[in-house]
């Protein structure tokens, strides 16, 4: 009989989920995580996490605690060296578990010395490591892909609910794939997928980008489902947390891409000349962007008390009167109505179609390129 | 802002909230040294506390709101309006990200009002005393000039820091007060709390956040981590509780107030967290405070008794 594998927890950051499962096959572990927060795994982590704390942090230790609770005996948690809280999440979790009787242990994705502390651990050969980084950064782009002709056709579908089937259908594929040869297959098809979707052919729906906090914009529990409401009000979102794209950033190569940190350097330069840390400037030159790129109005999500992404709010009004960017600040936290929520954003697609039909209408031949 | 023009300045503003709290006394003395006329806003007051809520992204701790308030104070006040990037003040450490933005945020809401003079201050990259040589070359004052004001300042800063209590060893029986030094230095925040503690006749101490270095430790916040190196250090037989002061929303101190408390569990060391808002409600405090103060009394008596 085969031997049961140890088990690997890992924060159920959307759909990237799928892609970092596939990287720890090589670590001869069984991944075990979720695509989404639910809300009995949420109570768990208010219930143990400090009352401040953001959202993003309850939902990662409620997602532990039931992750000990079934016995699982790895975890693996990003622990960043930057300003903000995100730095601390680890130490704090490992402390809340082991103050519960916990046995589960949180290895930090994070290099002190050559290699991280996980891989040193599960020392994996050279050879299928390789290969499961490779498959896992093939299905996080393939995953990516996936998601932007998802928002492309949501806000144009005829028939509701289409998008989302397909999508799911697509992710499923994708989960299953296990060579590079599989997932190119898949890849190959979404095109074809999404285009059998009946659509309003010549309808030039709202263009909304989401900026923000990186957990927040991907875990579709944590933000309401936003991209699904707004694609269901006939907005196209543009979901400005990449992994694809944000994968260079941590390994800091790719200094000419679109959403390489140098270049969002500059082009928040004018309002903004310092990193402040998380995600604060990619939200400022995102929205600094989504301006000149002629979207009608951009949703700033993160957790409720974020530190970098509240601390900049200020410049992002500032953006939002200077180049006429209608801004929405949604902050999210365990007590936020979902209803709530869809109202404020059916008020702000409303606001949007009406200056479109009130204010210039350049929009009508506008080219949109992010 | 051009280099030429900034030697015109004659007079500097700056808010008395969060950064300024953080070197006590020293950007005074400095621009004045240098010739400039200083406006400081006045001390926080029930009228600062209510233009917070009124002008401040509601979300904001309630120092950073203040300090928006006492911004909004001296603007126009003066030729210009000093904010400093505080990225770090202790070596190996790093300041709280809100601070990292305060220059940028203070230009999207003022800078159609005033000029805004900023200069980085990262002890990782060079001393703040560097960083005060390098803001008078800016603003184009003779070497010299800028040297002298810069060790005017310092030692201004250090005689200011020694009127205030802080940890030392010869005190018995004291209470460790930790707060943020703009917490601690805002009569407005902490008074009250002193002001109880006194009428008690507690004897309490804070932590020295004049500090050179510390030995680093998982705490990478600045001031945060001088908190946990004292609380590391901390004599079991002579301190007899720790008190947290924390302001809402703190971000920092939402994540180290867990440490502390798996820290000081070990040590068996009473630990309270006192949270202040933007609400007046003393009442609440005072008796927490009272109640702290009698069971840390009775669990000695309890404890003899044994």
């Amino acid at each position: 009989m085969k031997k049961k594998l140890k088990r690997l927890a890992f924060e159920p950051w959307g759909n990237y989920a799928i892609a970092l499962a596939a990287s720890v096959q090589c670590l001869n572990v069984e991944p075990w995580t979720r695509t989404a927060t639910t809300p009995e795994v949420l109570e768990l982590g208010v219930a143990a996490s400090p009352d401040s704390a953001c959202l993003s942090f309850k939902a990662c230790t409620g997602h532990f605690l039931e992750a000990a609770r079934e016995g699982v005996e790895y975890g693996v948690m990003v622990n960043s060296v930057g300003t903000c809280r995100l730095r601390y999440y680890r130490m704090l979790q490992q402390q809340l578990l082991e103050e519960r009787g916990f046995k589960l242990f949180i290895f930090g994705l994070g290099y002190d010395g050559i290699k991280p502390p996980l891989i040193r651990h599960f020392d994996p050969r050279p050879g299928p490591f390789l290969k499961c980084c490779v498959r896992a950064r093939a299905k996080v782009l393939a995953v990516d892909a996936i998601e932007k002709y998802a928002w492309h056709t949501r806000a144009r579908e005829l028939h509701r609910g289409d998008t989302t089937r397909v999508l799911n259908e697509c992710l499923g594929d994708l989960e299953r794939a296990d060579s590079l040869l599989d997932i190119r297959r898949v890849k190959e098809s979404i095109p074809v997928r999404f285009k059998k979707i009946a659509v309003k052919k010549d309808a030039i729906p709202l263009k909304i980008g989401l900026l923000g906090e990186a957990t927040v914009l991907r875990n579709r529990f944590l933000n309401h489902n936003i991209e699904e409401i707004l694609g269901g009000l006939g907005a196209e979102v543009f979901n400005f947390f990449l992994l694809g794209e944000e994968m260079k950033n941590i390994f800091g190569i790719g200094m000419w891409g679109r959403h390489s940190r140098w270049t969002l350097k500059r082009l928040a330069a004018p309002y903004l000349k310092s990193l402040v840390g998380g995600h604060a400037l990619d939200s400022v030159a995102n929205a600094i962007r989504c301006a000149r790129g002629g979207y009608d109005g951009v949703v700033h999500v993160c957790p409720t008390g974020c530190m970098p992404e509240i601390s900049v709010r200020p410049i992002l009004r500032k953006i939002s009167t200077d180049m006429d960017l209608p801004v929405l600040e949604c902050s999210f936290d365990e007590h936020t109505s979902h209803l709530g929520v869809i109202t404020r954003l059916e008020a702000f697609v409303d606001i949007l179609n009406a200056r479109r039909t009130r204010g210039n209408q350049t929009w009508k031949n506008r080219v949109i390129s992010v | 802002m051009s280099g030429s023009k900034r030697t015109d300045y004659r007079s500097v503003a700056m808010p008395r909230a969060l950064w300024y709290h953080l070197y006590p006394g020293m950007w005074e003395v400095f621009f004045r040294s240098l010739g400039l006329s200083v406006v400081v806003s006045a001390k926080t007051d029930r009228a600062t506390v209510e233009r917070a809520a009124l002008i401040s992204e509601p979300e904001h701790c309630l120092p950073l709101k203040l300090h928006d308030a006492h911004l909004h104070g001296v603007v126009g006040a003066a030729d210009v309006v000093f904010i400093p990037r505080v990225l770090s003040t202790l070596t190996e450490h790093i300041a709280c990200p809100k601070l990292g933005s305060l220059p940028d945020c203070a230009v999207a809401q003022f800078g159609d009002e005033t000029p805004i003079l900023t200069i980085d201050i990262d002890e990782n990259k060079r001393s703040v005393h560097r960083s005060m040589l390098e803001l008078g070359s800016e603003l184009g004052f003779r070497r010299n000039a800028t040297r002298a004001a810069a060790a005017a300042a310092l030692s201004a800063m250090k005689t200011e820091r020694n009127g205030l209590k802080t940890c030392i060893d010869r005190e018995d029986d004291y209470f460790l007060i930790l707060a943020h030094p703009y917490i601690l230095h805002d009569a407005y925040v902490s008074a009250p709390v002193f002001g109880k503690l006194d009428a008690m006749n507690v004897k309490w101490l804070f932590p020295d956040y004049g500090c050179e270095s510390i030995e680093s430790g998982p705490i990478k916040w600045d001031a945060c981590g001088i908190m946990h190196d004292a609380l590391l250090r901390l004599d079991a037989g002579r301190c007899v509780g720790v008190i947290h002061l924390s302001a809402f929303n703190c971000g920092c101190d939402s994540i180290v107030m867990e440490v502390f408390r798996g820290l000081l569990w070990e040590k068996n060391i009473p630990y309270m967290t006192l949270v202040i808002d933007e609400h007046e409600g003393r009442a609440g405090l005072d008796t927490r405070l009272e109640a702290f103060v009698d069971s840390i009394g009775w669990r000695n008596t309890l404890d003899n008794a044994v």
